[in-house]
């Protein structure tokens, strides 16, 4: 079974009497284990398409299927209960609880899933070792670094181990170092824990790390499948 | 829920200056119902003892049925014999909560001192049972000279504005003139045993105490008008009625029992306004509660918008976005009220200290000014203000809640 899968997937928005076609009948498959970037311009549609993905927007029409459930079809409760088991976030501007430290934010997936304290700061203290920020449990977002906070949400989008983490433009608030070390981990991660990585960018020299390639360009999909 | 509780902390602390002004708005509300509460306690204590032991109205009044409709009309008619009296003394006296049942005979009348006379009303009192009455009272509001006594049958207590205006002192003599139940005129010799402050301005000049007997030699009659019965305690006053108007019922006394707070007309319209102010203040507060909370709250619901699209997205449902919400209301009125009582306990030991005193209208003497501490009624704000607190903070935390997750993630 696909781990992701889109039919003619349509999202339109309406910013007054104007219609804009934000995504224009995408069809894409992703299977487990992929590690696929969504590349295009800004305004082809990249974010549309991993929010849709992510089970946080709802397509104007089409299918979406994610581990085989119809997502049109859940409750928005068992939409955010399958947020929360099966997807993992990374977002743009690192979203990072600010009022918790690193290894709260960390721990927080986890507990919104009602797990013990101690088995979630066990699990967060390892995503946060493995991101190799062990010794930054205590500090808040504000006294870390760019590519740290960034690094706190992977460690935040795997602590639940789900099976799908997506990835909006993760790099780009972050100098071309950082951007490199940041997707070197999301691909030592999908490779050592076969974790799907979806992630969106616009910056051509990430993409030579990339498995897989989905080229977007006004709302339409020009080339999906390319295995490098 | 430890971690929700964590993150509204945080976050309250996180705006310390906007989070004050809401604790502090929460808190001087309390503070302001909770003393001015404080102050009618004390009030309504002050004036439950008046009627009580002041006016002497016991906790309960036994009439013969048909006595406050029609005893004027026909007071012989309407008043107890001597055998009554001894039946309902016996049977009230049976109750576990009463201390005592005794006869009074109101009277009214002219008194003279032998040159100018005026209009007097007066109570016939059996003087052993009006000291327990009084109680401690009679240290409040001390009788001057020796006051009633079985012994001296004409001795009587007067009003200290009545004595003022006959120009008598304790040991002063004067007559009283009255018409007995069969219509005679009667006149009695007194001799002004006592002088003694009402505390009302309304009756210093018209009350007077006599002997229970000397009201009954007045009146030419062997009878009394309504049976007094004090009991251990006023919480008790409703229920003992309630006992009391059946225990009379079996045995075939057809009456009608009046409570201290049904007679007592300036108990009942001094705590009607009190009760409205109460009402007026504790709405103010009200209103500036909820509207500091939603206030604070709609601020931080749009502040952390895009915190919320975060949550929503990590897999927090409606309802926990709303819960984080409410929490963070809660406990505004959690430490808005803490910081009440504290509030409140300085101002109480300030005026402890201070000792002020006033003089209330209607009232011949000052009065000290005392607020008292309700620990039970500043239990009760408190859970109403956190709880107010609370149901203000889910009008923005629904909203919160019912935010697009991709609308409330893109918010800047």
């Amino acid at each position: 079974m696909e781990l992701i899968e889109m039919k003619d997937i349509k999202k339109d928005y309406f910013l007054g009497e104007t219609v804009v076609h934000a995504l224009r009948g995408v069809d894409l498959t992703i299977e487990r284990e992929e590690f696929v970037a969504i590349w295009g311009p800004s305004g082809s549609g990249k974010t549309t398409l991993l929010n849709l993905v992510g089970a946080i927007d709802e397509a104007s029409s089409g299918q979406l299927f994610i581990e085989g459930q119809e997502v049109k079809k859940l409750s928005d409760d068992r939409q955010t209960e399958l947020r929360n088991r099966a997807i993992g976030f990374i977002f743009q501007g690192f979203n990072l609880i600010p009022v918790l430290s690193a290894l709260e934010n960390v721990m927080l997936p986890l507990e919104i899933k009602g797990a013990s304290f101690s088995n979630a700061r066990e699990a967060a203290l390892g995503r946060l070792d493995e991101v190799g920020l062990s010794d930054f449990v205590r500090h808040r977002p504000d006294k870390l670094s760019g590519g740290q906070r960034q690094r706190v949400a992977i460690a935040r989008a795997l602590v639940m181990n789900p099976p799908l983490v997506i990835a909006d433009e993760p790099t780009a608030n972050l100098d071309s170092e950082t951007s490199h070390k940041i997707i070197e981990l999301m691909r030592d991660l999908n490779e050592k824990e076969k974790t799907t990585f979806i992630f969106s960018t616009h910056d051509p020299r990430l993409l030579d790390q990339v498995k897989r390639l989905v080229r977007l360009e006004d709302g339409m999909i020009l080339d999906g499948g390319n295995e490098k | 829920m430890i971690k929700w509780i964590k993150i509204a902390l945080r976050n309250i602390l996180k705006n310390k200056r906007r989070s004050f002004v809401t604790l502090l708005a929460i808190a001087m509300g309390f503070a302001a119902v909770s003393l001015f509460g404080g102050y009618t306690d004390n009030t309504y204590k002050g004036l439950r003892n008046s009627a009580v032991r002041g006016e002497g109205l016991g906790h309960l009044t036994i009439y013969k049925e048909g006595w406050l409709e029609k005893g004027k009309i026909d007071p012989d008619k309407y008043m107890f014999s001597q055998e009554e009296l001894q039946r309902i003394s016996d049977l009230a006296e049976e109750d576990e909560d009463v201390i005592l049942a005794t006869p009074r005979l109101y009277i009214s009348g002219l008194v003279s001192n032998g040159r100018t006379s005026t209009i007097f009303l007066a109570n016939g009192v059996i003087p052993r049972d009006e000291k327990t009455i009084r109680g401690a009272w009679a240290s409040f509001r001390p009788v001057k000279g020796e006051g009633l006594d079985e012994k001296k049958s004409y001795g009587v207590e007067m009003g200290e504005d009545l004595a003022k205006h006959l120009d008598l002192k304790p040991g002063g003599y004067g007559v009283i003139m009255a018409t007995t139940l069969d219509g005679q005129m009667n006149a009695l010799d007194i001799e002004v045993a006592g002088v003694y402050d009402t505390g009302s301005d309304a009756t210093n000049d018209k009350y007077i105490r006599v002997p229970f007997t000397f009201a009954q030699s007045l009146y030419d009659t062997e009878k009394a008008d309504r049976v007094v019965v004090l009991l251990d305690s006023w919480n008790n006053t409703e229920a003992a009625r309630k006992r009391l108007l059946g225990k009379l019922s079996e045995n075939g006394l057809n009456c009608e029992i009046k409570t201290w707070n049904e007679l007592s007309l300036f108990y009942s319209k001094v705590k009607g306004m009190f009760d409205m102010i109460f009402m007026f203040i504790f709405s103010i507060v009200f209103i500036i509660v909820i509207m500091s909370v939603v206030n604070t709250m709609g601020m931080a619901v749009l502040e952390r918008t895009r915190e919320i699209g975060t949550l929503r997205a990590l897999g927090l449902k409606r309802r926990g976005v709303s819960l984080l919400f409410a929490i963070e209301g809660a406990m505004l009125g959690f430490l808005g009220t803490i910081l009440g009582i504290v509030l409140n306990v300085i101002v109480w030991a300030v005026i402890r200290v201070a000792h002020p005193t006033y003089i209330p209208p209607g009232i011949s003497t000052a009065v000290p000014l005392i607020v008292n501490l309700v620990p039970q009624s500043m239990l009760t704000l408190t859970v109403f203000l956190i709880l107010l607190s609370l149901i203000a903070a889910i009008m923005p935390a629904r909203r919160a809640a019912r935010q697009n997750v991709v609308d409330a993630l893109g918010h800047v």
